[in-house]
C-alpha cells in the first residue's frame, strides 16, 4: 500500500530530523562562538528560604547585560514556586517573581551563562541606561553627610567634585572588617568601611552634593565556590551613568569581568512573607570551546535558541511546547483505545487550563460550571431561542459561574488562583451545548458516559502538561517536537483492532450457528 | 464463564474491521471526500433517487430560511403524519417522527406530544447546524411517513425498521434490519438501543441478532423471534441498492430502506461510513467477504452477480 509505506518513511524521516537536530543543538550547546580574549562564566545562585504561607514572593536579580557581557543561557529550578506573570516593560528584565506554592522550606536553584566579550560592544537591551527614576530617592542627608561633604567641596573648588569624592572615599576611608557597622554616619565618622561600605559613602556624599548617584550590586567574574556580591556605584555624568569603585580603585570604567546585577539596592534575593533567607553563589569558568572564533555579534541563528528567552517566559514557553504531548495522547486515547470524548481537542484544553490553575481550583470551578451551565441550558431551553444567541446566553452565564465560583473560593478562604479564569471558556460553553444534545438524544447514560471519559482523558493530558522537566527540555530542543509528528503518523496509520473493539466484538469469536444457505 | 474480550487473533481470524482498518482500508481509498455531499445532503441522495426511479419517501416542504418556519404550520395542515430531518444530520439525529395529532398537540411515533411552537423551535435548531455533520447551517425536510409493512408487527416497537445493505466496490457485502425498540424510543439507531437482525445476501431471510452489541435471539420487547423471516421485495432492494452505490461513487457505502405497508422499498438514506455494528449482527466480520469481492474485480473475472452473491453469502 503506497500511502502507508510513503507514512512510514515520512514518520522516520522526521525522527531522525529530529533526533539528529537535538543531537547537534547538544553539540552547538557546548560551544559558544567567541573571539579572542572571550571568556565564559556560570554564575550559580541557591537561595533557601521559608516561606510563610502560601503566596509569599520571593524575587531574584540574574546578571544583566552590560555592553562587554551578556547572559547567553539562563536555567531554574524552583520546586514548589511558580512564575508570577508581568506585563512587559519597566521592570528589570533579569528579575525573577516567584509565588510559593506552598507554607514551608523552599529552595531556588538559577544558573545564568555569561559571555565576555571586551572587544564587543553590545547594544544593552532592556536595562536602564539613561537617568533612571530612583536617582536621588534617599530624601535630605544627614548631618554628619553635610559636614564631611563642605571641606571636601572646599578642596575641590579647583578641579572636579566627583574626582575629589571619589579619591576621598578610595584613599582616605580603611578597609574595615566584615562586621563592622555599615551605616554612612559611621563609616564618615570612623573613616573605615566594611566592604560596600565605601560605594554608599560615595553615593551619600554625591546625593548632598545633588549629584545624582546610585548602588549598584554585581559579580566580579573570578572562580570561587562561595562568592559574594560586590558593591560599586553609578555616578551621573553628562547623561549618562559612570561606574565608579571606590573599593577596588577603578572610575569611569570597570574591568569586563563585572557584571551588573541589580541597581538601587543590594539584596539579590528579597521578597514578602519571606524569612531566613540565606543566599549562595558560585562563579565559575567555563571551558573555552576549542577553535571557535566568531564576530560574537547578535546573529538571526538565536531566534532557533529558545533558551535565550528570560527566564520568566520559560514557564509558559515550556507549557506551550507540551501541548503537542497533549494532542499526542488525547490521539492515543482516540484511535488505539477508543474511547468517545466531547470534541478533539477539548481535553488538551481542559488539562492545560488545569496546569494554569492548580488542578483543584480547576477541578472544582469545572464542576460548578458544568453544573450550573447544564442547569442554565435546561432553563433556556423553555424559551426557544435560536442557536447562536442561545450558546452566547450559556457562554455569559459561564462567565458569571467563573466569577463568582473564584469569589466564593476566596471567600471561603481557599485561595483562588486568577488563572482559573483561564479555563477555555468557549470550549467549556460546547461542551455543555454537546452534552445536552448528548442527553436528549442517547440518554443520560451515555452523555454521561462521554464526560467522564472527557475527564479521564483531561486527567492524562494533566499528568503530560504537568511534567515540567520534559517541558523545560523541549525548550532546549523543540525539534524533538518532529519525533511527536513521527508518532502521531504512525498512530494515524494504525489499522489494528481499537481496545474498546476487543470488548466491543467479543461475541465474534465463537463460530456463529451458520445461518441458511441460498435455497 | 465467558471471558469478556477478545484477543486481536480470534478477532482476526474471525475477519472482523475494526474502526481504523475500516477508515483507512475502505474508507479514505475508496470514498473520494467530493462524492461525500451526495450522500451526507440527503436531498441531493433524494434527488439521485429520484432521477434513476429509484422510491424514496415524498418531499412534502423543505426549509432553508428560518423566515420560512411561520409557514410551516400552513404546509402541514393536511397532514397528520409527516417526518421531519436535518438533511445534512447523522447518527438519526435530530429526526422527528409525527405520528398523529392529540388536539392542538401532534404526537410523535413515540407517544410524545409536540406543540407547534415545540416544532418551529426543533426546525430552528436544524436550520442553524445544530444536527449537522460539521455545524454548518442546514435545511430541514418534511417529508412523508412511510407505514410499516405488517411482517414487522412484532419485531418493531413504536418506529419503523430500516434495512441496510452495506456495498463494497458496488457489490452487496452484508445487509440488516434494524428494529426499534422501547429502549431506542422507536429509533432505528443501534447505539440508541435499538435491535438488528442479519439478512441473507440471496434469500433475504434473517438471521442472527444484536442488541447493544451482544448477540441475541428474540426481541427484547415482544419476544418474537428474529431469525427465519423473510424480507418482502428482497431482490428489488439489492437492485436499487447496487445501482445508488454506483450512481454515488462511493466504494464503501451503506444504503437505508424502509419497506412501506405494500411493500416498495423506499430509499431513506445514504451513508459513507457505515459503522461495523452489522458484523456483531451476522456473528462474524466483513473481511472475508470483502477478499472475496476484491479477487473477483480484480481478476476481471465476469462472474454473473446472482452467482457472485451465492458465493459471498455462503462465507461465514
Amino acid at each position: 500500500m503506497n500511502a502507508r509505506r510513503a507514512s512510514l518513511w515520512v514518520a522516520l524521516l522526521l525522527a531522525l530530523l529530529g533526533v539528529s537536530g537535538a543531537l547537534w543543538r547538544a553539540q552547538l550547546r557546548q560551544q559558544v562562538r567567541l573571539t579572542h580574549g572571550d571568556s565564559l562564566w556560570r554564575v550559580r545562585y541557591s537561595v533557601d528560604f521559608y516561606a510563610e504561607k502560601r503566596g509569599a514572593r520571593l524575587h531574584l536579580a540574574g546578571p544583566l547585560d552590560s555592553g562587554r557581557s551578556r547572559v547567553f543561557r539562563q536555567e531554574m529550578y524552583h520546586r514548589g514556586l511558580t512564575p508570577a506573570r508581568h506585563l512587559a516593560g519597566a521592570r528589570n528584565p533579569r528579575e525573577i517573581d516567584l509565588v510559593a506554592d506552598r507554607e514551608g522550606a523552599l529552595r531556588v536553584k538559577a544558573q545564568f551563562d555569561i559571555h565576555v566579550s571586551p572587544e564587543s560592544s553590545w547594544r544593552v537591551w532592556g536595562a536602564p541606561a539613561g537617568v533612571g527614576a530612583q536617582t536621588n530617592a534617599d530624601g535630605a542627608a544627614t548631618a554628619l553627610v553635610s559636614s564631611s561633604l563642605a571641606p571636601l567641596q572646599a578642596r575641590a573648588a579647583a578641579t572636579n567634585l566627583v574626582a575629589t569624592l571619589f579619591r576621598f572615599c578610595a584613599d582616605e576611608i580603611a578597609e574595615g572588617a566584615e562586621d563592622d557597622p555599615g551605616d554612612v554616619d559611621t563609616i564618615l565618622a570612623q573613616k573605615s568601611a566594611p566592604p560596600g561600605g565605601k560605594a554608599r559613602a560615595l553615593v551619600a556624599l554625591c546625593r548632598a552634593a545633588h549629584i545624582p548617584a546610585r548602588i549598584v550590586a554585581g559579580f566580579e567574574l573570578e572562580a570561587d565556590d562561595d562568592a559574594r556580591p560586590i558593591v560599586w556605584t553609578e555616578i551621573l555624568q553628562e547623561k549618562k551613568w559612570q561606574p565608579y569603585d571606590p573599593e577596588r580603585d577603578y572610575a569611569g570604567a570597570l574591568p569586563p569581568s563585572f557584571v551588573p546585577v541589580r541597581r538601587d539596592a543590594t539584596e539579590l534575593a528579597w521578597g514578602t512573607a519571606i524569612r531566613e533567607v540565606k543566599t549562595g553563589f558560585s562563579l565559575e569558568a567555563l571551558p573555552p570551546p576549542p577553535g571557535v572564533l566568531a564576530t560574537g555579534r547578535r546573529t538571526v541563528w538565536e531566534i532557533l535558541d529558545l533558551s535565550r528567552l528570560p527566564l520568566e517566559t520559560h514557564q509558559v514557553m515550556a507549557l506551550i511546547l507540551l501541548i503537542p504531548l497533549g494532542a499526542l495522547v488525547t490521539a492515543f486515547f482516540r484511535t488505539v483505545v477508543g474511547l468517545g470524548t466531547f470534541g478533539t481537542f477539548t481535553p488538551t484544553l481542559l488539562a492545560l487550563s488545569f496546569v494554569y490553575a492548580d488542578w483543584r481550583t480547576g477541578l472544582f470551578v469545572f464542576a460548578i460550571v458544568m453544573v450550573l451551565g447544564l442547569a442554565s441550558r435546561s432553563l433556556i431551553e423553555r424559551l426557544k431561542l435560536l442557536v447562536v444567541p442561545r450558546l452566547s446566553v450559556i457562554l455569559t452565564l459561564v462567565v458569571l459561574c467563573l466569577a463568582f465560583s473564584i469569589s466564593l473560593l476566596d471567600y471561603a478562604r481557599l485561595t483562588p488562583t486568577p488563572q482559573a479564569v483561564l479555563l477555555p471558556l468557549v470550549i467549556l460553553t460546547m461542551t455543555i451545548e454537546r452534552f445536552f444534545i448528548n442527553m436528549e438524544e442517547d440518554g443520560m447514560r451515555i452523555a454521561f458516559q462521554h464526560f467522564l471519559l472527557t475527564l479521564l482523558v483531561a486527567c492524562c493530558c494533566y499528568l503530560v502538561l504537568r511534567w515540567n522537566t520534559v517541558g523545560h527540555f523541549l525548550l532546549a530542543y523543540p525539534e524533538i517536537h518532529l519525533v511527536t509528528i513521527a508518532v502521531l503518523i504512525l498512530i494515524g496509520r494504525y489499522t489494528g483492532y481499537r481496545l474498546t473493539e476487543l470488548w466491543r466484538f467479543r461475541d465474534l469469536t465463537v463460530p456463529p450457528a451458520h445461518p441458511a444457505g441460498p435455497p | 464463564m465467558k471471558r469478556g474480550w477478545a484477543w486481536p487473533g480470534e478477532l482476526r481470524r474471525a475477519g472482523v474491521f475494526g474502526i481504523n482498518r475500516r477508515n483507512l482500508d475502505l474508507v479514505l481509498p475508496h470514498n473520494p471526500r467530493a462524492n461525500f455531499p451526495s450522500v451526507d445532503d440527503k436531498l441531493q441522495t433524494k434527488r439521485l433517487c429520484e432521477q434513476r426511479g429509484i422510491s424514496v419517501p415524498r418531499t412534502l416542504a423543505v426549509i432553508a430560511r428560518q423566515g420560512d418556519i411561520q409557514q410551516f404550520a400552513a404546509l402541514v395542515t393536511a397532514h397528520n403524519e409527516f417526518v421531519i430531518k436535518p438533511a445534512s444530520g447523522c447518527e438519526g439525529r435530530g429526526i422527528i417522527v409525527i405520528a398523529g395529532r392529540r388536539g392542538a398537540h401532534w404526537l410523535s411515533s413515540s407517544d410524545e406530544e409536540w406543540s407547534l411552537d415545540d416544532l418551529r423551535y426543533h426546525l430552528s435548531a436544524i436550520l442553524s447546524g445544530l444536527y449537522s455533520l460539521g455545524g454548518q447551517d442546514d435545511h430541514a425536510i418534511v417529508e412523508q411517513r412511510i407505514v410499516r409493512h405488517p411482517i414487522f408487527a412484532d419485531l418493531a416497537v413504536g418506529g419503523t425498521p430500516d434495512i441496510r445493505v452495506i456495498l463494497y466496490r458496488s457489490v452487496p457485502v452484508m445487509a440488516m434490519v434494524r428494529l426499534p425498540t422501547r429502549q431506542s424510543r422507536g429509533r432505528a439507531n443501534l447505539h440508541q438501543g435499538a435491535v438488528a437482525t442479519a439478512i441473507h445476501l440471496v434469500t433475504g431471510e434473517t438471521f442472527g441478532g444484536v442488541h447493544l452489541g451482544r448477540t441475541i435471539a428474540a426481541h427484547p420487547d415482544t419476544g418474537a423471534q428474529l431469525a427465519g423471516r423473510r424480507m418482502p421485495s428482497w431482490d428489488t432492494i439489492i437492485a436499487s441498492a447496487t445501482q445508488l452505490a454506483e450512481v454515488l461513487g462511493l466504494g464503501y457505502v451503506g444504503v437505508d430502506f424502509v419497506l412501506d405497508a405494500s411493500g416498495l422499498p423506499v430509499v431513506l438514506e445514504a451513508n459513507a461510513r457505515p459503522g461495523l455494528a452489522i458484523q456483531v449482527a451476522h456473528g462474524f466480520g466483513l473481511a472475508k467477504r470483502i477478499e472475496l469481492i476484491e479477487q473477483h474485480l480484480n481478476a476481471g473475472a465476469a462472474t454473473p452477480r446472482p452467482t457472485l452473491l451465492a458465493q459471498l453469502a455462503a462465507l461465514g
